[in-house]
């Protein structure tokens, strides 16, 4: 996208005429008495929202994904018009957030429904709209600073979103018309001004909003030239989820977003601390983090799905619990900002907060059958919470570290208890002394859990993490981090050493230990070995089986393919980069063709020729052969 | 970046060369010069590059797989036999297979096409493949544009007015511009003969060849590189920076940082930096390299006794597992660092970021780091605990606050269910209860929904007639408190529905 593409400016015209006040007819049924509760209380009559209201949440959200993916340089200016117009804020960097519009928002209130309709137009709007495009903007402002003598290279473009309920066809002609009349004669004005330019491009997208129920009095159109200054689009869509998804659609489409749903993470269900379920959550983001999957072709491998509504394509994406070393350069061809679709819902909220608590803001999702890590989304969120929050990963459910769990979030301690605490830690020591199992819960988790030296590794680890975050709270705090930094017994860089060691025994890699130096040559072999695993989805047991936070995916892709034939090489080392793209291709290739009926459904392999004998006349061989006797 | 070495081998390319001189020369003939030529310039100057030499007519054949032995790539010239005729198309599809096959589609490309010009007649030749190429099927597309970059060179073993008097010129054109535009057509100047086609090749080492030389410096330190394969230019905006970045001569570090803290960046493309003999011509570039050869051995022989800044700098940055900051240019940074090619071998690489002042955001602007011996306090803590990276933003995205979207029925339902459980356990969670309330009653403001605030203050008065006698006294107050000023506030009063204006508790005497 151009800096100064129509995406740099983008106006909101909101119609706030009378007849917006008028109810969506898309009802709200917010009072959800509970079974025990429910007897001889009368519900609450449900809600509905007016078409104002639907038109500034959608408006809303529309900002909300914008300003996570674009925080600086796509700009929003946001006009209401009634009577008159009502700009809301400006192209300046400080008044790009959607706190400041929500409250200028507040300020502005529903339509009133007894203003006199004719004075009220959303032409006062669009004409401010038109105005508001020729300012000249903070980073156009700059960009021809900069270039002097080629300032004439900073374009002057921008869209207008007009949210209305229009009358008829005719009608949205006639604001077009207007629309191109205004652009001529602010463009006249511009000429002989320097805070202000001339629009040379402007896309007007006008969606007209009508109640549920009630058949629309225009028409959809695609966009077309209105003249070589001015495209027009016009959307008609019902009020409430028709508009959310439309406005979704639209955001994506101007911003050039994609999506992609991370399936399969992995999380502690509120109600049943004991099980974990698996959710999937979706996030947009630039359409360039697809690109490579799309020009290596694995996109269908991948995995993409149409959706409900099918105009969008999401990809899915296996969730990987994030187990790169922080110390290693891992090779990255893009970093793409994030924005969930689906802000505030439980699911994407563990997600969110996971990734803004973890240390290192690396986390990438793989899916099970991508190539290469060339190929790895990585996705990186820019924040770190100041509070813990208990996400599926500190929420080990551990009877036994329950007292102290409880007590260190506390904002003071006494001295009672960080002895409490003390204790609990001694008694875990205790444990791990004597090899008790962990009592951390495995349903969920197909296949055996994590080894039981692994479970102890994870379990300190959680421990210090949660007790970290706390410890600078008082100094009470602190002595109960000190003393499990203590009782640990080793430090987590020598657990960390060891576990890649016991990794490396597991696969016949015999390196002797050689100090720091080598232990770096290796872990790069180890990543150099991962490229490996992830190209066969019967190794991925393997990656998954190192992060026992991520119970092994449940839906398997069936496989055309033999797990059981593996090419002998891999038992001797790495595999090349050649080996890994041919089997790839004759994997893919296996799919194209029906597989050959015996070996679909053959029996470890083995498929027993002449079946139908036996079924059809099965009989008459035997009897035959009785005969015969 | 891998070369392919497409030659036309059609009986046209057996056509005589018409010379005053005595040995008669067939096209071929030139074009084996000429590349023979590009072969040896490489093992001298760009021995690195992995080249693959493939022959085409109406059939295709790799006659060398992508190798650095240059000698079997030269081998391969002296036997080349000749076929019937011209087919880029199915050619072309060859190459396709064999760059995805060997490199993937991520890997940049270079392709060297080389031919007379004379691209084949009636179906399969070049003229016919171009006019089809609206109606085809989605299994019968044309080969270009390549999944991967591609640089396409295409070397016309004929006049530019040869060319031209056909359509072969605009055909060959065409053919440019659907590989996506990068690369050149190059013909002979003047009459065909060995001189004016070395004068062609030269001219592609000079435009795709050449080694790209640098100076690194460190301070006072300092050594003569090869960064290969080399920095091609960039342009980032064409409408506001047409002109192409290219990557300084001079590389200067600005700094050293952890690798945690760059945490695996974004690149645009990734380079080796091979220190080279300070007394060897650095401008040393294009045509009549060859006679440097014999002196070679000694040069490197040289070079790898005297103490080098490289080798130095490699040896830091992978024992400290730090990587250094490079200036490329203005606003233009990219990283060195140690890259283990295997368990004892690992090379001083470097990675080029995105243009641009602040590539990667979790660092801020480069421009404002500066050494830990200038900041008031060390950021890394006095035990290393801690770390200034990644950066704060200054206004946070939707997902890290808490944001209320109430598009969907059941995040309202969500956040009305939130202030019911807190309502029946007031007094004890008095101040979760405002803090859920108010940010109901922000957002329903904002969204003009008072509707909303009358339903929730109803909702909340029936809660208060439904309190058990065993309930706190305190809990009905605040409740009908609660209750009063949401109605206030769907009234639009400015007094009570201003947005910054928060619903506190009520002082009761048994909340004090």
């Amino acid at each position: 996208m151009k800096m100064f593409s129509v995406a740099h400016k983008t106006v909101f015209v909101v119609d706030h005429c009378p007849y917006m006040a008028e109810s969506s007819r898309q009802q709200v049924e917010c009072d959800v008495l509970t079974k025990s509760r429910a007897q001889g209380v009368i519900p609450l009559a449900p809600v509905s929202k007016s078409l104002w209201t639907c038109a500034v949440e959608c408006s809303m959200e529309y900002c909300r994904i914008l300003y996570d993916i674009y925080p600086k340089d796509k700009l929003v200016n946001y006009i209401v018009s009634d009577s008159e117009f009502h700009i809301l804020n400006s192209w300046r960097r400080e008044d790009q957030s959607t706190h400041e519009l929500m409250s200028a928002l507040a300020a502005v209130g529903p339509p009133n429904p007894r203003e006199d309709p004719e004075c009220c137009s959303i032409l006062h709007g669009l004409v401010a709209a038109v105005e508001s495009l020729c300012k000249i903007t903070e980073l156009q402002h700059e960009r021809r600073t900069a270039l002097m003598d080629t300032a004439e290279r900073v374009a002057n473009r921008g869209r207008i979103i007009c949210l209305t309920n229009a009358k008829s066809d005719t009608h949205v002609r006639m604001l077009e018309d207007c629309i191109q009349e205004t652009i001529l004669d602010q463009n006249k004005l511009a000429a002989g001004s320097d805070r202000l330019m001339a629009i040379q491009q402007c896309e007007l997208v006008l969606v007209h909003i009508y109640p549920q129920g009630e058949d629309t009095l225009v028409s959809d159109r695609p966009k077309k030239e209105i003249s070589p200054l001015l495209t027009s689009e016009v959307h008609s869509v019902r009020a409430g989820r028709h508009l959310a998804t439309k406005l979704n659609i639209l955001v994506q489409q101007h911003f050039d977003l994609t999506s992609t749903t991370i399936t399969n993470i992995p999380m502690k269900e509120e109600q049943h601390a004991n099980t974990s379920a698996n959710y999937d959550v979706e996030l947009l983001h630039h359409r360039d983090a697809h690109l490579e999957f799309f020009k290596s072709g694995d996109l269908h491998m991948a995995g993409t799905s149409t959706r409900e509504n099918g105009l969008k394509e999401t990809v899915t994406l296996k969730w990987c619990t994030p187990r790169t070393n922080t110390i290693e350069l891992y090779y990255c061809t893009g970093a793409y900002r994030i924005s969930p679709t689906d802000v505030n819902s439980r699911p994407s909220s563990c997600l969110t907060n996971f990734l803004l608590n973890g240390e290192l803001l690396l986390n990438h999702y793989l899916s099970s059958t991508l190539p290469s890590i060339e190929a790895v989304l990585f996705l990186r969120c820019l924040m770190t919470f100041t509070k813990v929050i208990l996400t599926q990963k500190t929420k080990i459910h551990l009877n036994a570290v329950v007292p102290l769990a409880n007590l260190i979030v506390k904002e003071t301690l006494t001295e009672e208890d960080v002895l409490t605490c003390q204790k609990t830690v001694y008694n875990l020591v205790d444990m791990e002394r004597k090899n008790d199992p962990l009592p951390i819960s495995t349903v969920g988790s197909r296949g055996k859990g994590p080894k039981r030296d692994e479970q102890y590794r994870i379990m300190w680890n959680e421990l210090e993490t949660l007790v970290k975050t706390h410890a600078g709270a008082t100094d009470r705090h602190q002595r109960v981090l000190d003393c499990i930094i203590a009782c640990r017994s080793k430090p987590p860089e020598e657990e960390e050493r060891k576990k890649r060691g016991r990794k490396r025994e597991e696969r016949e890699d015999r390196t002797e230990k050689n100090g720091n130096k080598e232990t770096d040559d290796k872990s790069w072999q180890e990543s150099e070995r991962l490229k490996g695993l992830l190209d066969k989805e019967d190794q991925e047991s393997e990656v998954i089986k190192d992060s026992p936070d991520s119970p092994e995916p449940l839906n398997k892709k069936p496989r055309l393919t033999t797990e059981e034939v593996q090419p002998p090489e891999r038992a001797k080392g790495p595999v090349s980069l050649l080996t890994m793209w041919t089997n790839r291709i004759t994997a893919a290739n296996s799919r194209k063709h029906q597989e050959f009926v015996g070996r679909a459904s053959s029996v470890n392999n083995k498929f027993e020729l002449y079946q139908h004998l036996k079924d059809e006349n099965g009989m008459d061989v035997h009897e035959n052969g009785k005969a015969s006797r | 970046m891998p070369t392919v070495i497409l030659m036309d081998v059609s009986l046209s390319m057996t056509r005589p060369v018409s010379l005053d001189g005595i040995e008669e020369f067939q096209r071929k003939n030139l074009a084996v010069h000429g590349l023979n030529m590009l072969f040896e310039h490489m093992a001298s100057n760009y021995r690195l590059e992995f080249t693959a030499l493939m022959a085409f007519s109406s059939l295709w054949e790799l006659l060398v797989p992508f190798t650095r032995d240059y000698n079997a790539l030269q081998e391969a010239l002296s036997s080349l036999e000749d076929y019937d005729k011209t087919c880029v198309e199915s050619a072309l599809n060859g190459v396709n297979n064999l760059v995805q096959q060997e490199w993937g589609s991520a890997c940049p490309c270079q392709l060297v096409l080389v031919t007379d010009g004379s691209l084949g007649i009636g179906k399969g030749s070049l003229r016919h493949s171009l006019q089809t190429l609206k109606h085809r099927g989605d299994d019968k597309k044309f080969p270009l544009p390549f999944p991967f970059p591609t640089k396409l060179f295409i070397m016309c073993v004929a006049n530019a007015e040869e060319l031209q008097m056909t359509d072969a010129m605009d055909n060959l054109e065409e053919l440019l511009r659907l590989s996506g535009g990068d690369g050149q057509i190059f013909t002979m100047d003047g009459p065909l003969c060995m001189k004016s086609v070395q004068g062609m090749f030269g001219r592609l080492i000079d435009y795709a060849y050449s080694p790209f030389h640098a100076v690194l410096h460190c301070g006072n330190l300092s050594s003569d590189v090869q960064v290969f394969p080399r920095p091609e230019p960039v342009v980032m905006d064409e409408e506001v920076e047409p002109m192409p970045r290219t990557v300084s001569a001079d590389l200067e570090i600005v700094g050293f940082i952890e690798i945690a803290d760059i945490s695996s960046p974004p690149v645009i493309s990734r380079h080796l930096v091979l220190p080279i003999a300070p007394n060897k011509d650095v401008d040393e570039v294009g045509t009549g390299a060859t006679d440097e050869l014999e002196e070679e051995p000694s040069a490197s022989q040289m070079a790898g006794k005297s103490p080098n800044f490289c080798v130095l700098l490699h040896g830091s940055l992978k024992v400290e597992g730090m990587v250094a900051l490079v200036q490329l240019g203005p606003e233009w940074y990219g990283m060195l660092y140690s890259q283990a090619d295997s368990k004892k071998k690992s090379n001083l690489m470097m990675s080029l970021f995105e243009p641009g002042p602040e590539p990667l955001p979790w660092l801020g602007k480069i421009s404002y780091l500066g050494p830990i011996s200038e900041a008031a306090e060390n950021p890394y803590g006095e035990d290393d605990s801690k770390s200034p990276f990644p950066l704060q933003p200054q206004v946070k995205r939707s997902y890290a606050q808490n944001v209320t979207v109430w598009i969907k029925a059941s995040g309202l339902q969500t956040d009305v269910q939130k202030i019911l459980r807190n309502a029946r356990k007031l007094p004890d969670k008095t101040q979760t209860f405002y803090k859920e309330l108010n940010r109901l009653r922000k957002a329903a403001l904002a969204f003009g929904f008072w509707e909303l605030l009358k339903g929730v203050a109803d909702l909340l008065e029936r809660e208060c007639t439904m309190l058990p006698d065993s309930a706190h006294p305190d809990a009905a107050f605040q409740l009908s408190h609660a209750a009063q000023q949401l109605k206030l506030a769907s009234t639009g009063d400015s007094q009570y529905a201003a947005f910054d204006h928060n619903i506190v508790p009520m002082h009761t005497d048994f909340s004090s």
